[in-house]
């Protein structure tokens, strides 16, 4: 009975705490991260992976659940938060690569803008090109004449691969494209088949699954699809420094730089789109910017938590986390494609690929 | 194998470990309970949690919950005929008639004892197979796989019924119901009608929960009465241990083709699950009493559940390609930890490998011994008014449709797939190859393409030693069956129930749904065309044979599957009472629009035990109230956000 009171009597001087006190903005609110994906998917990792580091770091600690919307590719769960969602700093949403590439190319059930949108951080990722030792292929020059005709394995020419396809199309590969695989992991298992003899992986995977088959000579990696730093320009992966990226491999194979080519342009930007910036957490227009301020505080701090950067290492994989303000113009820059190069890219889905957009 | 025995000392000394496993298994168990949800469910649940606790008490406590929660989906689907998963059907159409026989009993102890057993030989070939997996694994190249996506659909030619043309009709409306959505080898969305919520295809945990577990509960409450017709206790516990026993091999056997199902991609858990059930179906001589009650349709399939999630985790650790959602989540965890999939796995953390084997063959264990305690109560229920047992089960189930996607869309399909089931039920059609044909659409589909444009020339595919022997044992089983008919030269006669009708107007309805389907897939892109168009086709002639024999007089009556011999008077109003709850469950949906769910589920209850139960007002209002707390508790616990509706109640 006394330890009843006890209690009581805590919970009563609990309850009129936060009134005594200046309350922060979140204290007592449960934040709602969207997913526009199923459950156990890269953003949906992603998402889980911020979550417990938001509750200890936004002030008030609030409490932080991942809701999954699968649908339509994402645009259904991107779709109900441009149109439903609270203003109120409670309900925020993740977006992918494959988020962003049907709004840059205007698809018509898109009804979502991010421009409309406050970011509170953005991560990327980026992405190994990879050859099996039978082509012949050792380094970017050897991709034009390789010891037998190059094929790849793809999931759907609208998704991330619209990125490697591009690729192709700058560095003038000729190159069969077999679509249909299921993800990344079974267009890998078919690569280590040798059923296709070129692939990517996103460069964690490339680290976990490919640099195994690398070390016993059955792959052979021969450029990174590159990062967009904050200046708009194309650098090496960070986390495969050792590798040339596109930029790089177009010199290596033309001798002279891409930068005001069409198709450099669409690669470019669907880079900086789909990878260097692929995880975005974003919060509705019209949000409070108390809660926007307050969110994007906890990103800064949670980067100097040491178990944020233990745990951060193989879910980031060696890509900064950064601040929704800082990366914003550089983020908004990646969306904003000239009307001729949607055309161009338009052009090659319709062509070469019967994509009807 | 020191390793092995290693972490086996480990997980049992440490009181941390074998305490996070038991509240896995915990977890899992009740989940599992609830229709519609599964693993995913589970490890969402858990997810939080794991995340603070080290790598191995983590992998030991979603390990837990992975592996017990298809031995606790047992028990909706044979008390109430909803099955927990889609992984669960085979067991509901067994089960669920031994449990009106009130042999529920010996079905569940049956389930139990397969499925723990599953799950150790499931564990054990994990433990053999990591060694060997690699290569295994990698000799299944597309050619292999396709043809063993045609092998699974192969299986369902053993569930035909009794009308086989119907029952392949119903297979081609599976493989034709599994195209619709985005083309795996084309960029093209088929048959979405505009609707958003359509272009990523219909979900198979709502084709479960709508064709089989509303059905079935829509059935349920339109005979009224309790679950079992016959009132005499199942003295079945021991005789259920004695059916698994006496079908050892067949535990076997169903647990091989769950964990080979697991391990290689492309077929995938549930459709694992059918093939075992077909399997049991083939090799058993008499094959009459299948869908009446068979116990061993209940032995095959729950072994080969158990096993499948041991199988699937021999591509997620070793190739970081998981098998479902619920390993993928898995995998998520482990980066947290460092722990990267792959074939570094092997050398770097085998002692985390044998921590998941052994973990799962303890939760199997702790699974079934907590179910086989459990289930006498639970069996009981099966003796209530199922009146006074329908709106919580009713209610569980929109709520597991509601957080499959969190769409309005959801719910919609839920009773739309729900009338079908009803509809398919009544007029004769078999669902089994329809579910068949579902889960196997999309990776035969994909396969097939894959196949082809990977190996432009056939020679180069068709005259693999695999793709050669998966031919033959496609084909094997259809020739013998020719060979029995050719010797036996006596087809039985066919039965003549009279009255053409209702039956006839639902083969009308697919005819059209079909001739529709081939019409409209002209249009696609080539490769997004050539399955609907195919599919539909053969189903369009062989609904119209099937047509034009009932026009001749040759039509079934409406009939309750479930009870052949009730009058015809009997059997009408039964379904006038269904289509009326069908309706109700229509307007419920409707109303969620506008009111909430909250509201609306809370109305429909309302007037369901009032009018129907025939339960007092005060008795009627309390018992409600009772749901709407109880719905908002288990939303809370799931994460999920009751949908508000345009009144914003």
């Amino acid at each position: 009975m006394k330890r009843l009171c006890a209690v009581l009597g805590l919970l009563v001087a609990l309850s009129g705490l936060p009134a005594a006190a200046q309350q922060p903005y979140y204290a007592g609110r449960t934040i709602e991260i969207i997913v526009p994906f199923a459950p156990g998917g890269g953003s949906d990792i992603d998402a889980r992976f911020f979550a417990p580091f938001l509750e200890k770091y936004v002030p008030g600690n609030p409490r932080v659940v991942v809701r999954n919307m699968p649908g339509g590719g994402s645009i259904l769960g991107a779709n109900f938060f441009a149109e439903n969602a609270r203003t109120d700093g409670t309900q925020l949403l993740v977006t992918s690569g494959s988020t962003m590439i049907p709004y840059i190319l205007g698809v018509p059930q898109v009804r979502y803008d991010p421009t409309k949108w406050e970011l509170i951080k953005v991560n990327g990722v980026g992405g190994v090109l990879y050859v099996a030792p039978r082509t012949g292929v050792r380094k970017p020059e050897d991709l034009a004449r390789p010891a037998e005709r190059l094929v790849y394995g793809g999931i759907s020419a609208t998704g991330l691969d619209l990125v490697t396809l591009l690729l192709f199309e700058v560095l003038g590969l000729d190159v069969r494209v077999v679509m249909g695989f299921e993800g990344r992991g079974p267009a890998r298992l078919a690569f280590e088949r040798g059923e296709t003899n070129i692939d990517y992986q996103t460069t964690p995977a490339y680290l976990s699954q490919v640099v195994p088959l690398v070390q016993q000579g059955k792959a052979v990696p021969v450029l990174s699809m590159g990062f967009v730093n904050e200046r708009g320009v194309m650098v090496r992966d960070p986390s495969a420094p050792d590798l040339p990226s596109a930029y790089e491999a177009y010199q290596a194979l033309f001798r002279r730089k891409p930068d005001g080519l069409m198709r450099w342009k669409a690669y470019q930007s669907m880079v900086a789109a789909a990878f260097t910036f692929q995880k975005a957490l974003w919060a509705p227009g019209g949000t409070p910017a108390e809660a926007v301020q307050a969110l994007r505080g906890a990103v800064d701090r949670m980067r100097q938590d040491p178990q944020f950067r233990e745990q951060g290492k193989q879910v980031l994989e060696g890509y900064e986390v950064l601040r929704g303000d800082l990366a914003k113009p550089a983020v908004l820059r990646a969306t904003r494609v000239t009307l001729d190069v949607k055309r161009f890219i338009t052009e090659l889905l319709r062509s070469k690929y019967q994509v009807r957009l | 194998m020191a390793e092995a025995l290693g972490a086996a000392v480990e997980l049992f000394a440490n009181p941390t470990r074998l305490g996070m496993l038991m509240l896995g298994s915990a977890v899992g168990l009740v989940v599992g309970i609830l229709p519609g949800m599964g693993g995913i469910v589970a490890v969402a649940i858990l997810l939080p949690f794991m995340l603070k606790l080290d790598p191995f008490a983590a992998l030991a406590m979603a390990t837990g919950a992975l592996a017990v929660v298809h031995t606790s989906d047992t028990i909706t689907s044979v008390l109430i005929g909803a099955p927990g998963s889609a992984a669960a059907v085979p067991t509901m159409i067994e089960g669920h008639p031994m449990a009106r026989r009130g042999e529920a009993a010996r079905a569940l102890a049956a389930a139990y004892l397969s499925s723990l057993l599953g799950g150790v030989i499931g564990a054990l070939g994990l433990t053999l197979s990591i060694p060997l997996a690699r290569p295994i694994v990698l000799s299944f190249a597309s050619p292999e796989l396709f043809l063993l996506t045609v092998l699974g659909v192969s299986f369902a030619g053993n569930l035909l019924g009794k009308e086989p043309l119907k029952g392949l009709a119903a297979g081609l409306l599976g493989l034709l119901l599994g195209t619709v959505g985005p083309a795996p080898a084309a960029a093209e969305v088929r048959f979405a009608f505009g609707q958003v919520y359509l272009t990523d295809g219909i979900d198979l945990a709502l084709v479960a929960l709508g064709v089989f577990g509303l059905a079935e509960v829509t059935s349920l409450m339109a005979r009224g009465g309790a679950v079992a017709q016959r009132t005499e206790l199942g003295t079945g516990w021991w005789e259920g241990v004695r059916d698994v026993w006496r079908h050892r091999w067949l535990v076997v056997r169903g647990a091989l083709i769950g964990m080979w199902a697991g391990v290689l991609p492309a077929i995938g858990a549930t459709a694992g699950t059918l093939m075992a059930y077909g399997h049991a179906v083939a090799s058993s001589r008499d094959r009459s009493r299948f869908g009446k009650g068979d116990v061993r349709g209940i032995i095959a399939p729950e072994a080969a559940n158990n096993a499948v999630e041991a199988g699937d985790l021999v591509p997620t650790l070793l190739f970081g390609v998981p098998g479902g959602a619920p390993s993928a989540m898995l995998l998520g965890a482990l980066l947290a930890y460092g722990i990267l999939p792959g074939p570094r796995i092997v050398t770097e953390h085998l002692d985390l490998i044998y921590t998941v084997v052994w973990s799962f063959a303890l939760a199997n264990f702790v699974g079934a011994g907590v179910m086989f305690a459990a289930s006498p109560a639970l069996a009981r229920l099966t003796y209530v008014p199922f009146h006074r047992i329908a709106p919580p089960i009713v209610l569980a189930m929109v709520l597991a449709a509601y957080q499959e996607t969190q769409h309005f869309g959801d719910l919609v399909s839920l009773v739309a797939l729900g009338v079908v089931g009803y509809a398919l039920k009544v007029t004769g059609w078999p669902r089994g190859p329809l579910l068949i044909g579902f889960v196997l659409s999309n990776p035969l589909e994909r396969y097939y393409f894959l196949t082809v444009h990977l190996y432009p020339r056939p020679e180069d595919w068709l005259l693999r030693p695999g793709v050669v022997v998966l031919a033959l044992l496609v084909v094997a089983p259809f020739a013998w069956r020719a060979f029995q008919w050719w010797r036996a030269r006596e087809r039985p006669a066919e039965q003549e129930r009279g009255a053409r009708g209702a039956t006839t107007v639902a083969t009308a309805v697919v005819l059209s749904v079909f001739v529709y389907a081939a019409w409209t897939a002209r249009g696609f892109l080539p490769d997004a065309a050539l399955m609907p168009v195919s599919v539909a086709a053969v189903g369009a002639v062989l609904t119209a044979v099937q047509l034009a024999r009932e026009l001749r007089g040759r039509a079934s009556a409406v009939a309750d599957e479930d009870e052949p011999d009730a009058p015809p008077q009997v059997v009408g109003a039964r379904v006038r009472r269904a289509t009326l709850y069908l309706a109700s469950l229509g307007v419920y949906v409707a109303a969620t629009w506008y009111t909430g769910l909250v509201w609306a589920s809370a109305l429909w209850s309302l007037w369901f035990l009032r009018r129907v139960a025939r339960l007092s007002w005060a008795a009627s209002l309390a018992y409600t109230a009772g749901l709407v707390v109880g719905l908002q508790v288990l939303a809370s616990v799931l994460g999920l956000y009751l949908p508000r509706g345009r009144l914003g109640l």
